[in-house]
């Protein structure tokens, strides 16, 4: 792919929540929703309710970005992404990419779609048939569109093995042969066989060591770079989705409760859910980390087949309990507000959590501590994480 | 990890060598089984028997090339006696070898291709298509083979005709196979069906998907290779089944006459009264055979379960 921007298609007329607003985005999610029917009765199975694992959610993305998808266990992250590429099929909703609506594609139009758009799972050690070696998984997609045969395939076999950082001569192994880090590579590998666009992570890093998941990060930002790729980087850990992100979502039972680029949202997060994701993230300096509070939320999310009334987050709020419990929270579905340019945050109070104590120690701004001594700011925990900078 | 690049033929050699040290690993594994190892060795002993019966007792005995007088007990001329006509029941045991064991292929290959087919494509379709595969599995299953083969024989009898020939094989014997096969594929499709369930849910079916394979190409390349070891060892149980079921078509009289297999002989021992007469060299031998055989692929079929199933392994 070239990477070049593509004419026509017409950006949609919602509002451009990227940056780059002006320039049609790649892929454009609209009120999305995934729901799995609940179903009882042996012989006659009727229809008792829906898991609604993604309940309207919208974002774009431009061409050549990386927005990271985080959240916790079963908050419809990996649904999203599921969803788009189509293996689960969407309840409602438009999921346009490049300007062409894919819900409106028969199969074979899907199948088409699908050279663009490729998915790197989480588990390397189950995505890999343990009865394929390790170049026909990476043949695979080719032999199916019809893209390379004969020597031809073979050789970009070897050059895609090559350009993920194996050996092109183990393609005649067989998964079982290749450690986690390798396995996961040979997933990169086969997503890039058809020359995609978009590129959907689900967790791709999640499940290796930790020392394979810089090894990981550090490929995909550079076939990134060579390739114009863009990613859809859903995963659990916020401290590695903000290294890798332009912009993060954060999702919560199935709603996109903050949208914003990485550098805003890890320096001014407006929503309380957001603050307490980020308090849980150590900071390398012991003399802020022993001063900090964490924010443990209370209890489990709660089960997406029954939401919460009003504020879907307002059984585990800690800003709803500061603020005496107001009545709004748990009757009022709070609408997504963009409080600052290309910053979108779904709270009824996300003004009283700027500059509040919880998002100064999340952040882990050392000079909005009491007491304060008179050392220089802290080293950022990560170049994009600008400290001191609390209170807009 | 070494850049070294290979030339096609040492590419060649590799797979080769990564091909022969699978099947080495599988063999090292079977033969750690004594029951898998006593099996096999009955099972070639048989297969010997079946290729070439006239190597070891001559051609076929008939009424008119009998030597030997009625229901003579075992002898160094007969070592196991003959039947009612003066035939060997050695000679005829052996050379029953082959049609009972190529009815237990023929109908054995029936009720795999039949069984895995609609097993995988049950399984991984699903929805309304496994419903209505697996009701009428279930009445397949629940019809007792024996009685469903008892009324098809005949009729399938009585289609054919008695005199036709297939590939030198009398088409009443094929008669017997298609009975077999379609009354007994049903617990084959159910096994395969279930484990085709587990493969699916993988996540390598997933990846499948996401590239744009087609559901035939996720069966044939995904489905099937990952449910290979389970029809395989399912095989060598279905032959069993087979054998036996023919052995009792043909003792209550639904067999070829003109063929002798064991089934048959144990049928002729029958209807000339051996058992009245204190002939049990007349059922022995045949019966024997069946014993033997059932038990070897039996044992084979558990040390082959063992060796190709990866979740059984180490377990012992």
């Amino acid at each position: 792919m070239t990477g070049s921007e593509r004419a026509g298609g017409g950006a949609p007329a919602a509002a451009a929540t990227g940056p780059a607003s002006g320039v049609a985005p790649l892929l454009d999610v609209q009120d999305l929703k995934v729901y799995f029917p609940i179903r009882e009765g042996l012989i006659i199975e009727r229809h008792v309710g829906d898991i609604r694992a993604v309940d309207g959610i919208s974002f774009t993305m431009t061409r050549g970005e990386t927005l990271g998808l985080v959240g916790e266990s079963g908050c419809g992250k990996s649904t999203t992404g599921r969803a788009i590429i189509r293996l689960y099929e969407p309840s409602a909703g438009r999921i346009v990419f490049d300007g062409v609506d894919t819900m409106t594609l028969d199969r074979a139009g899907m199948k088409g779609m699908r050279r663009r758009m490729q998915m790197i799972f989480q588990d390397p050690y189950s995505s890999l048939d343990p009865r394929m070696t390790a170049g026909g998984i990476v043949s695979e997609p080719m032999d199916i569109h019809g893209t390379h045969a004969g020597d031809e395939k073979r050789a970009r076999v070897r050059d895609l093995l090559e350009t993920v950082g194996l050996n092109p001569d183990y393609a005649e192994r067989y998964p079982h042969e290749f450690s986690g880090g390798q396995r996961q590579r040979i997933g990169v590998a086969r997503a890039l066989a058809l020359e995609p666009e978009l590129i959907i992570a689900d967790e791709p890093i999640s499940a290796l060591d930790v020392s394979i998941q810089a090894q990981i990060i550090n490929l995909l930002e550079r076939l990134q770079a060579r390739l114009g790729l863009t990613y859809l980087f859903i995963a659990h850990d916020l401290s590695v989705v903000r290294h890798i992100s332009d912009r993060i979502a954060v999702m919560y039972l199935g709603r996109i409760v903050e949208l914003a680029s990485s550098r805003t949202l890890n320096r001014e997060p407006l929503h309380p859910y957001t603050v307490a994701l980020l308090s849980a993230i150590p900071i390398p300096d012991p003399v802020v980390e022993a001063r900090r509070r964490r924010i443990i939320l209370r209890g489990d999310v709660p089960s997406p087949a029954n939401p919460p009334s009003g504020c879907r987050f307002h059984t585990r709020c800690w800003l709803r309990d500061r603020l005496g419990n107001p009545e709004v929270c748990s009757t009022e579905d709070p609408p997504t507000r963009e409080l600052a340019p290309g910053h979108q945050v779904a709270c009824h109070f996300a003004e009283k959590v700027d500059g509040s104590a919880e998002q100064v120690q999340a952040v882990g701004a050392r000079d909005a501590m009491p007491p304060q001594p008179s050392t220089p700011p802290l080293p950022p925990t990560h170049p994009q994480s600008i400290p001191g900078a609390a209170g807009a | 990890m070494s850049t070294a690049t290979l030339t096609p033929a040492q590419l060649r050699a590799e797979r080769w060598r990564l091909r022969v040290r699978g099947y080495r690993d599988g063999w090292s594994r079977y033969r750690r089984r004594p029951d898998g190892l006593i099996g096999l060795a009955i099972l070639v002993v048989f297969a010997a028997l079946a290729i070439a019966p006239s190597l070891f007792v001559g051609p076929l005995q008939t009424a008119t090339t009998a030597t030997g007088t009625s229901l003579q007990p075992p002898s160094l001329a007969y070592p196991m006696g003959t039947d009612e006509l003066g035939r060997s029941i050695l000679n005829l045991t052996v050379h029953g070898t082959r049609v009972s064991m190529i009815i237990g292929l023929l109908a054995t290959v029936i009720t795999v291709v039949i069984g895995a087919v609609l097993g995988i494509v049950s399984g991984y379709v699903g929805g309304r298509l496994d419903t209505v595969l697996m009701r009428i599995t279930d009445f397949f299953l629940v019809i007792p083979t024996f009685v469903l083969a008892l009324i098809l024989a005949p009729i399938v009898l009585e289609i054919v005709g008695t005199d036709a020939e297939l590939f030198g094989i009398r088409v009443t014997l094929l008669a017997i196979v298609i009975v077999i096969g379609v009354t007994s594929w049903a617990s084959t499709a159910r096994i395969i069906r279930s484990q085709a369930l587990t493969v699916k849910e993988r996540m390598f079916i997933d990846r499948a998907r996401v590239i744009g394979a087609s559901s035939a190409h996720i069966m044939r390349r995904h489905i099937l290779p990952n449910v290979v070891a389970l029809i395989v060892a399912n095989t060598v149980l279905v032959f069993a089944g087979a054998i036996l079921t023919e052995t009792t078509l043909a003792f209550i009289g639904l067999g070829d006459p003109f063929q002798p297999s064991w089934g048959q002989i144990l049928n002729s021992a029958q209807t000339a009264g051996a058992p009245g007469l204190g002939a049990w060299w007349y059922i022995v031998p045949p019966a024997a055979c069946i014993v033997l055989v059932v038990l070897a692929f039996t044992l084979v079929g558990s040390a082959l379960d063992d060796v190709l199933n990866p979740k059984l392994r180490g377990r012992r």
